[in-house]
């Protein structure tokens, strides 16, 4: 029994951070209707930004989160004006969302992998092999700290959504987009920051990244098949059923881990997914997903 | 068959483009495809002639390859508007089906290519059954998931030689005629494909398939079978796939996880298919001969696949924001399309 909860333990600690690499993709599906296919990838440039500067500079991959989120939050407005503004009213718009962000996650692959090359990196601050007990229970500090800043910076993210005028905007443009123009919600104005406020945690996701996950390029196909599986069964849109949907996850892939073999962890994403797709593609808490 | 095709009044002005008839007689066409045919069918009997001989075969299989695999992915991705980035599980499952005869028995890859083929279409029947009950994203997303379920499947199996695969013997024939028996294979794999392609386009099915892509739900008030009809074009769409596995993973005599079930062989697929026209026959031909010699040029050029890699995805996103339709379409909508790239 002590093993079991030893476990889950590990898992929700896990499942905290998942639902941090996961709250920008669910708010950019919920905002804007955009499926970012390179929200994983734009998490892990944030991780080789963070690692360089640990390794380069000797900041911290905590502290690197504060330049990291302004750094992210205009890079992602950037590409919603360069890229999200010019299909705006294209047909089946949100299969068109999906096809960009493969390409412009192509590209950043491509990109990433000629500047760092395919090998893995880590950041190894001190408190990576640290850990303390908690009654019985052993908790690495590392993603103790990642899990507890993941559900701040998301608590955060809540308030901001819930008590500011940019956030009743936005959560009006999630509700219903015409009916928000009409009350005279700047639409896109909302959209080109919502995108950044996604980008941007994918920033300081990436902090986290950097530490905590061994990385390269190429592994962001790996993230965001996870991710995406999360979300959906969630709800994508919804940022509630991306944190329960994470800390389900997170655990069930460490029973998993522990139960089959470490190979097989993302294997329950993946059948989480199937299966969610077949029972209520909707998910948990979302809306249906439209063509 | 125009007789089959809606009338183009009924339609968005993009889609009369898109499904107009050809106009004049099209006899060039079947002169162009015919020098074509028989230029290929002498190429690898032209060793005396060509200088660097094996590059050229190696390169125009590679081609044909792609041809096959970009046309197959057409069928639902281009007629029916459902993508799937997940069509390099059909390779994967096409190479191995060859691959494990072969490794355990001998069993040559040239006799259970087509078995390949078959097993792909059954998993396409099969993973049809349970992925397209979703529509748009989530059938996109589920079709990714489905890649790295499939890599995570093969690459813990024992059996199948996890994530090292299996290395394979090389064809027991004279090193001067080593690649023509591939050159063949990936031949027939992409003229198969083609005609399946065309006789699909030029079907009721091809019809239904179009009416699912404008509007399912009115499709389907229409009479138009729509969950059968998808289904049927996932499983079809699968099968040349499977063939051109089987055949590449003995063309390089190893197969490997990595090698087959990766995000970069799907996105190459659609690439070429949207570069090309999504939805037009000649389209994902003309894709994947440009993709394959943009992709030749880079690498001799940059002499890295990571230069090759930011080509590949700033294309696609170049051809989606200002050439959506893609070549052979945005031609055909300026009525420029000359007859002999008119396959519809």
């Amino acid at each position: 029994m002590t093993e079991i909860i030893q476990v889950v333990i590990f898992g929700l600690l896990l499942g905290g951070v998942y639902a941090l690499f996961a709250s920008g993709l669910t708010l950019a599906f919920g905002v804007m209707r955009i499926v970012n296919l390179a929200h994983a990838v734009f998490i892990v440039a944030a991780a080789y930004a963070a690692f360089f500067a640990f390794e380069e500079l000797g900041i911290d991959p905590i502290v690197s989160i504060l330049f990291l989120i302004p750094l992210f939050f205009f890079l992602g407005v950037g590409v919603y004006l360069t890229f999200f503004v010019r299909i705006e009213g294209s047909p089946r718009y949100v299969e068109m969302t999906v096809l960009l962000t493969f390409g412009i996650a192509i590209m950043l692959e491509g990109l990433l992998g000629w500047r760092f090359t395919g090998i893995f990196r880590q950041a190894k601050p001190s408190y990576l092999t640290d850990a303390f007990f908690l009654g019985d229970y052993l908790i690495p500090t590392g993603q103790f700290y990642a899990a507890t800043l993941s559900l701040v910076l998301l608590g955060a993210l809540w308030l901001f959504l819930r008590f500011t005028r940019t956030g009743y905007g936005i959560r009006a443009t999630m509700q219903n987009r015409a009916a928000a123009q009409l009350v005279g919600v700047n639409v896109r104005r909302v959209s080109a920051i919502s995108f950044g406020i996604s980008a941007a945690f994918a920033g300081a996701s990436g902090a986290f990244m950097s530490y905590l996950f061994p990385f390269f390029p190429f592994r962001h196909w790996q993230w965001i098949a996870l991710l995406l599986a999360l979300v959906v069964l969630g709800g994508m849109g919804s940022l509630k059923g991306a944190v329960v949907g994470a800390l389900i996850l997170g655990v069930a892939s460490s029973l998993v881990v522990d139960q089959i073999g470490p190979g097989w962890g993302p294997m329950a994403f993946y059948a989480a997914l199937f299966g969610i797709l077949l029972v209520r593609p909707q998910g948990l808490f979302g809306k249906e997903l439209a063509v | 068959m125009i007789e089959d095709r809606a009338a183009p009044d009924e339609l968005e002005p993009d889609v009369v483009a898109a499904v107009a008839p050809p106009k004049g007689p099209g006899k060039s066409r079947w002169l162009v495809v015919a020098v074509l045919m028989i230029g290929l069918l002498l190429l690898p009997l032209g060793r005396p002639v060509l200088g660097s001989y094996n590059y050229i075969i190696l390169l125009v299989t590679n081609g044909l390859m792609w041809v096959a695999l970009a046309s197959s992915w057409n069928i639902l991705g281009g007629y029916s508007g459902y993508i799937s980035l997940g069509h390099a599980v059909f390779l994967g499952v096409g190479g191995y089906v060859a691959a494990v005869p072969l490794y355990y028995h001998g069993v040559s890859p040239f006799y259970t290519a087509i078995g390949g083929g078959l097993v792909a279409v059954a998993l396409g029947f099969v993973v049809g059954l349970i992925t397209l009950r979703t529509r748009g994203p989530a059938f996109i997303i589920s079709t990714i998931a489905l890649l790295f379920m499939f890599l995570l499947i093969f690459e813990q199996s024992e059996y199948l030689g996890g994530t090292a695969g299996l290395p394979l013997p090389v064809v027991p024939i004279s090193q001067d005629w080593l690649k023509a028996p591939f050159f063949y294979a990936m031949l027939i794999a992409a003229v198969g494909s083609i005609v399946l392609s065309y006789q699909v386009a030029h079907s009721k099915f091809g019809l239904g398939l179009r009416a699912i892509a404008e509007d399912e739900t009115k499709a389907e008030v229409a009479g138009v079978p729509t969950r059968f009809y998808k289904i049927l074009a996932f499983a079809l769409s699968a099968f040349w796939v499977g063939v051109a596995g089987a055949m590449w993973g003995y063309s390089l005599a190893f197969v490997r996880p990595t090698l087959f079930f990766t995000v970069a062989i799907s996105a190459q697929m659609v690439l070429m298919a949207i570069i090309g026209g999504r939805g037009t026959v000649a389209g994902p031909v003309i894709g994947a001969a440009l993709i394959v010699a943009v992709n030749e040029f880079s690498l001799a050029q940059f002499g890295s696949s990571e230069i090759n890699i930011v080509i590949t995805g700033g294309l696609l996103v170049t051809v989606l924001l200002f050439f959506p339709l893609g070549i052979v379409g945005t031609l055909r909508q300026k009525q420029l399309l000359p007859a002999f790239l008119d396959w519809d």
